[in-house]
């Protein structure tokens, strides 16, 4: 290598750039290359700002549909009431310090052959590419009865806000002895460790205000990510206060009725004092909308890239994508919108795609003090996105006091971190 | 470090002028930000996990494929190194080596510190570390301006004789021998307020 990318890119003088790929971008005089980005969270608040990092020639614009961002991981700890809402809060001016565009309003429609996006406020964006990222929606019919004013009586809190702030509520103003009932959904969904780690977030705030007090996890599955752990963790500090209903033991919640605060699976009927639903999941509706999902109900991807193989320059990165062995997680949604930045400003510059890589880790708290993790690097092989051999996996099964200590430090560390990562 | 082929991205483009520039070497970013979720955009950590940015090359490269090599343990690293090849662990050491560090932002309790200092000149760290935290020797790390917490977690790493710890920390181990939680941080807090 005799000279570098940057000063050859700079040497080119002025008028067409050619993709080294093949697929030239052609850019006018003084014109830059327009990417919009659907969505401020994880996915897409870091893909808006690597995007301006790996080119200062690309404009960036951001369209979310709320004014603030409500961060999903660390909202079990307003749940149990160790931290604050405003704590899991995030604005955009770090984002638009970095160059980019950000406006509030919601998409409605896209338009892949005319490449325009329309708001609900009106306004039209054109664009060369589009990044999609607005996670998750819960299936229609996935829980009979389960509606919009259900979730006012049992709600979901798996998108953080509100929903956070009721549920915290919720288990307030339960008495002492009362149960509190978790439905966990099928897989895919959002955040696989997420109901587990909630189920004691919830049992740290009842062991300590109200003892007599249970938490039952009805689930639609026989297994869950890190259960050895997660078992061993109730077992060490909540011994009788957590039950988890495989679906094999009819755990699997069919239908509620908020009126009577009625929760069923297919052969019971139960009236927890707090029912905290989470729904049967798919990628959220605008990606439905706009032709994105495939039957699974979420959007197939080239695995390189994360460009839709349903719409040309379009892609889908976070929850709603499909992104082979990567779990639906902040750290995958961050991971992922590097990758598909990288893809675009490749493009955009004519430059070659670098080989994608990319990493997950999801850390769960048992108490404030005692963090475990489940990590993997990944990258891609015959098209697929698999775990590097050898690498990665699960916090050890016996570990020392002062370990999962560390863990917990190093889970809020990772917290801070990210959030920097995406909107610092 | 894969060749980028610019030869031949130079012919196949035939008249090239006006790209908008590409401000970063996609390579290398491409690898060391897959970090940044637990280090900090650019290592620059604002939790307690270590700030990497501006780290010696030589200790990075070191270090990863101490972890890797089941040499040093760490609550994390270990799962993390495994999955970066050499050349991998090259770019992104060369990467995070060529960032500004970027001081630890935290409380001090000067007190602490105060007795952090007499033990550090009295233990003989001041020998490899440096008056102030800053070594001499390139792969033996800074740890002025290092987040307390970690440097505390680690002592006690390099204390416990049951924990995988790299040849060269092995004096550590005799030296923090014996030595209390409360000197532990004290020692953190000493280097912890150096800049
Ligand atoms: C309780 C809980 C705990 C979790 N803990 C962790 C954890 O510890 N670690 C971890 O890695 N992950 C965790 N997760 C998972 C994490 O929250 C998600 O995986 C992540 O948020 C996915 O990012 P995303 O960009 O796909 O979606 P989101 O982060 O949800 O972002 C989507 C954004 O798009 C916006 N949007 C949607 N539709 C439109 C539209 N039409 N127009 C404009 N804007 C729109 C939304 O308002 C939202 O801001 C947790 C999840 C839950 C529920
Ligand atoms: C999941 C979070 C996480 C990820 C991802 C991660 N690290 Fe770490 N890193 C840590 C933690 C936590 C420590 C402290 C040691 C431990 O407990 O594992 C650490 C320690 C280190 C250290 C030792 C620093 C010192 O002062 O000696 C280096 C170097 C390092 N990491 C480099 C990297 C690089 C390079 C990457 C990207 C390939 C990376 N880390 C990815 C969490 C992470
Ligand atoms: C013989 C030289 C030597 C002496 C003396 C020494 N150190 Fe170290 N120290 C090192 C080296 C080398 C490392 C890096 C170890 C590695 O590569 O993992 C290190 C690492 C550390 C770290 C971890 C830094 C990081 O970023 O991970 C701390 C904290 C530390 N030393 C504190 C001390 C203290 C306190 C003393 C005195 C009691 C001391 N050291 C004495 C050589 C020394």
């Amino acid at each position: 290598m005799s000279i570098n990318r940057r000063e050859f890119v700079k040497a080119l003088g002025t008028a067409t750039a050619v993709s080294a790929v093949g697929f030239p971008f052609i850019v006018q005089a003084g014109t830059k290359a327009k990417v919009v980005v659907i969505g401020a969270g994880y996915g897409g608040g870091t893909a808006a700002k690597y995007l301006r990092k790996y080119s200062p020639d690309i404009d960036v614009t951001l369209i979310e549909k709320d004014k603030h961002f409500y961060s999903c991981p660390f909202s079990n700890e307003v749940i149990s009431g160790e931290r604050s809402l405003d704590s899991i809060r995030f604005g955009f001016d770090g984002l638009a310090g970095h160059g980019v565009k950000v406006v509030t309003d919601m998409v409605t429609d896209i338009d892949a052959a005319k490449k325009t996006v329309k708001t609900q406020g009106g306004k039209s964006f054109k664009y060369d590419y589009l990044v999609v990222s607005p996670g998750v929606s819960f299936k229609p019919g996935g829980i009979e009865g389960y509606d919009e004013a259900a979730m006012e009586k049992m709600p979901h809190a798996w998108k953080a806000g509100p929903q956070t702030a009721l549920l915290r509520k919720q288990l307030e103003s339960m008495k002492d002895g009362g149960v509190v009932m978790i439905a966990a959904p099928p897989n895919p969904f959002r955040c696989p460790p997420g109901p587990y780690e909630r189920a004691a977030q919830v049992a740290h705030y009842l062991s300590h205000h109200k003892p007599k007090s249970k938490v039952i996890i009805m689930d639609a599955k026989d297994k869950f990510s890190k259960q050895g752990l997660f078992t061993a963790g109730y077992n060490k500090f909540y011994k009788g206060m957590i039950e988890w209903r495989s679906a094999a033991n009819d755990g699997r919640v069919l239908g509620v009725d908020a009126k009577t605060g009625t929760v069923m699976t297919e052969f019971d009927e139960h009236t927890p004092d707090v029912a905290n639903i989470i729904p049967p999941q798919r990628a959220a509706a605008i990606a439905v909308n706009a032709g994105l999902t495939n039957d699974s109900g979420w959007c197939p991807v080239d695995q390189r890239t994360f460009e839709s193989t349903q719409h040309k320059d379009v892609y889908v990165i976070g929850d709603a994508s499909i992104a082979g062995k990567m779990p639906k997680s902040g750290y995958s949604a961050n991971s992922q919108g590097k990758v598909a930045a990288a893809a675009i400003a490749a493009q955009v510059t004519g430059v070659k795609m670098p080989e994608p890589s990319y990493v997950n880790t999801c850390y769960s708290l048992i108490t404030p003090d005692y963090g475990i993790s489940v990590a993997m690097v990944y990258r891609l092989q015959n098209g697929q996105i698999v775990g590097v051999k050898g690498a990665g996996g699960l916090s050890p099964m016996k570990a020392s006091e002062d370990t999962r200590e560390a863990e917990a430090l190093y889970a809020r560390s990772w917290f801070y971190n990210i959030i920097a990562d995406i909107y610092g | 470090m894969k060749t980028r082929n610019l030869s031949a991205l130079l012919i196949t483009a035939g008249l090239l002028a006006g790209a908008p520039a590409v401000a970063a070497d996609l390579d290398a970013e491409m690898i060391s930000n897959t970090c940044a979720g637990c280090h900090g955009t650019d290592g620059a950590s604002v939790g307690q996990a270590p700030v990497i940015a501006g780290m010696n090359e030589m200790y990075l490269m070191q270090t990863m494929q101490n972890y890797k090599d089941g040499l040093r343990y760490g609550t994390i690293m270990e799962r993390i190194a495994r999955g970066y090849d050499k050349g991998q662990i090259m770019d992104m050491s060369k990467h995070y080596a060529g960032q500004p560090w970027v001081n630890a932002e935290q409380e001090v309790d000067s007190a602490l510190a105060a007795k952090g200092k007499q033990l550090h000149m009295a233990k003989g760290c001041v020998g490899c570390h440096g008056a102030n935290g800053i070594s001499p020797i390139p792969t033996t790390p800074r740890l002025a301006g290092q987040y307390a917490d970690y440097m505390v977690i680690t002592m006690q790493q390099y204390q416990n004789p049951k924990v995988a710890i790299p040849p060269v920390a092995m004096p550590m181990r005799g030296m923090l021998a014996g030595m209390s939680e409360e000197d532990l941080k004290a020692l953190a807090h000493f280097y912890a307020s150096q800049k």
